[in-house]
């Protein structure tokens, strides 16, 4: 199931007078919508929590020193998602489960485009799919229609609109193209089917972004997380498989693996929400940030066989790994950026390559 | 009535066995000694009478006073007196908070306590004002699931689990993983633990593991702890209980952890093999997962660390010390 399916609207105070909100409301016809009220019961996944946000909105991407980091940007346009999936990391990091749309992004988008008109020569990957999937409820909110213009006119950034859905009808109805990446992240069909719940299947997102790659748009890819289970090989071979038969390697401008990694808080939080997970079972150490990650060996043979395969379909598909080290880099692509800044040049110099 | 004026109610002298001795609603005590108590009332005679309600069938319910009451009980006492109020005076959520609040004045609430307070509250008081005013008051953080916790605790955990949380035997993120178990797994975890008597530490290592190899095996608690090693170790007449504690986490450990076990033994192995100087040592990273291996060299001087370098530099196979994952070079 990919549509998003919403029972109720909260309003905070904040978010009267914003003509997102107005919008979103007129697109959400017969669902009844009121104040937010501090003791308001029954939030959840259906509920749709409409605020106006005080924050930044434009962040970078929580990365630690202790692993080289990507340097991605985070636009910030709401929190959760109305997808299940049983190893999501933001069911630690938010109390609470609605979701959560920030309708001043429309005024606060100023903001953010100062900054990154005021250093033109660094170049700004922007995404918004990092706390929440990026196009779940675009059908409602509408965000592509109004980002997906601005960033295409900016020489120095580029919008990476992040899904496991197949919702882009109003990403393909938009008008321009240049500058926008539209990523799937990408798992096996069993992980795709036991554990990405609500999620669209693996040849819906393909089909989805097939269509969007002949209709113009740079795509990118992200196996993150690579969580190894029975038969994974075979598993994540079908999945290549399917990408052969949507997509064209050549329009891609970036594929990330990043394994399974969680923060130690998220273990009963899984076991309590999704007790049939297989995400849990393998051998998890502490890695140097704190966080949950899997034994270095066995990351090594999951990003090792990604990339061997990987690059039997295309030579040069952009790959990088999320968060990893530089002997890991090393033992499993065959090279490494070395640091963060070496990994930002190089993610960098696909943007220039592939936006000429 | 007003709350405030509650204490200048008059005591009257009441038989001990028209008290109900059951905690009751009003009531938080749980795990406590009565023997200092007793010795102070032998000793001086009770100071604070007991507060308590008119309930049915003429009896009387505590809502201050319930060790007190006890203690007296088993001092022999037919009588003492006490401030007797009637049920219409005060709501049960006022008895309710002036027994926390004569609790909170006088001590620290243990855990299991405060799961007793937020559970009754509960029937009385809107989740919000629970969340807000009283977590903050017990010590606790304004979260729903530690409230949801504490309650579960109060009304789902067993017993003698409780009394080994309260009497700091077991840690309280323990007894968060044991409530999360099934009641017959946490049964047997408990007796485990209760029996070889595992550190606070050992605990959470040891639920941690059987919680996991539970759902990666799809097997049962009591299916994992009939496996025939770690019946040779529950049964194994030469060691002793911590020594029995480490074997189970050993066992478990590697079961659970086969390849970095593996990985343990393998760098353990090639270690020993290497000729070092006397009062050096090579360490791994934790869980290797960091890139650089540790060597530590104990020298007396100058001369000394030369001697060891040198004998150091003689022991070719260091060349193939490295990930022990990888085929020596």
């Amino acid at each position: 199931m990919t549509r998003c399916k919403i029972n109720k609207v909260l309003v905070e105070e904040g978010a009267y007078g914003h003509a997102l909100t107005d919008r979103i409301i007129s697109r959400l016809p017969g669902i009844p919508f009121q104040p937010l009220k501090n003791d308001e019961p029954g939030t959840g996944k259906e509920t749709l929590h409409l605020l106006s946000y005080k924050g930044e909105f434009l962040k970078s991407c929580p990365g630690t020193r202790e692993y080289i980091c990507c340097g991605y940007q985070i636009l910030n346009v709401g929190t959760n998602c109305p997808l299940d999936c049983s190893y999501c990391i933001l069911q630690s990091y938010f109390n609470q489960p609605n979701l959560r749309v920030f309708v001043n992004l429309e005024e606060e988008i100023e903001r953010v485009l100062e900054i990154i008109d005021g250093q033109p020569e660094r170049i700004f990957r922007v995404g918004t799919g990092e706390f929440t999937d990026s196009l779940a409820i675009d059908p409602i909110t509408g965000f592509s229609d109004m980002l997906i213009p601005i960033f295409s006119r900016r020489k120095n950034a580029v919008l990476e609109l992040k899904t496991k859905t197949g919702q882009i009808e109003r990403v393909l109805n938009s008008k321009s193209r240049d500058r926008i990446i539209v990523s799937w992240s990408l798992n096996s069909p069993y992980i795709a089917a036991h554990e990405e719940h609500r999620a669209a299947s693996l040849k819906k997102r393909l089909e989805a972004a097939g269509q969007c790659q002949s209709e113009g748009f740079i795509l990118g890819f992200h196996f993150d997380p690579l969580i190894p289970h029975p038969h994974w090989e075979d598993e994540y071979l079908k999945t290549l498989e399917l990408m052969d038969k949507y997509v064209d390697p050549k329009g891609i401008i970036w594929i990330s693996l990043g394994s399974f990694r969680f923060m130690p808080e998220l273990k009963p939080i899984i076991r309590k929400r999704h007790p049939q997970t297989c995400v849990l079972n393998g051998e998890f150490i502490v890695g140097l940030d704190g966080k949950m990650r899997y034994f270095k060996p066995i990351r090594i043979d999951l990003y090792a066989f990604m990339r061997e395969n990987l690059e039997k379909w295309h030579p040069n598909l952009g790959l990088y790994l999320c968060m990893e080290s530089d002997d890991v880099w090393q033992n499993s692509l065959g090279w490494s950026p070395k640091n963060t800044l070496g990994l930002r040049r190089y993610l960098d110099n696909r943007v220039v390559e592939i936006f000429k | 009535m007003d709350i405030q004026k509650i204490t200048e109610v008059s005591p009257h002298l009441v038989d001990l066995e028209n008290i109900d001795d059951c905690p009751g609603p009003y009531c938080m005590s749980f795990g406590f000694d009565l023997k200092s108590l007793v010795r102070s009332i032998k000793s001086i005679g009770l100071i604070n009478y007991p507060l308590v309600i008119e309930s049915r069938n003429a009896m009387l319910t505590v809502i201050t006073g319930y060790r007190r009451i006890l203690a007296l009980k088993s001092l022999g006492r037919e009588k003492i007196p006490c401030r007797i109020i009637s049920k219409s005076q005060l709501s049960p959520l006022e008895c309710l908070l002036l027994n926390l609040h004569d609790n909170l004045a006088t001590r620290k609430l243990n855990e299991v306590e405060k799961g007793m307070v937020l559970s009754r509250l509960t029937r009385w008081t809107p989740k919000t004002k629970i969340l807000e005013k009283y977590m903050q008051l017990l010590g606790l953080p304004s979260h729903d699931p530690t409230l949801h916790f504490y309650i579960r605790l109060e009304e789902e955990m067993e017993k003698e689990i409780k009394e080994y949380l309260v009497q700091g035997r077991l840690s309280l993120q323990s007894a968060k993983m044991l409530l999360d178990m099934e009641q017959d797994a946490r049964h047997q975890i408990f007796n485990l633990i209760s029996n070889l008597k595992f550190n606070i530490n050992q605990q959470k290592q040891l639920i941690d593991y059987l919680n996991d190899l539970i759902h990666i095996n799809n097997k049962s608690t009591s299916q994992l702890l009939k496996e025939g090693p770690l019946q040779a170790i529950f049964s194994g007449g030469q060691l002793n209980n911590p020594q029995k504690v480490k074997a189970v986490l050993h066992f478990l450990r590697t079961k659970r952890f086969p390849s970095v076990v593996s990985a343990e033994r393998t760098f353990r192995k090639r270690i020993s093999r290497l000729d070092l100087p006397e009062g050096s040592r090579i360490a791994a990273p934790p869980f290797f997962e960091a890139p650089n291996y540790r060597l530590e060299v104990i020298f007396k001087d100058g001369k000394e660390l030369k001697e060891k370098i040198e004998h150091l530099s003689a022991e070719r196979r260091l060349e193939d010390l490295g990930d022990p994952w990888k085929d020596p070079a």
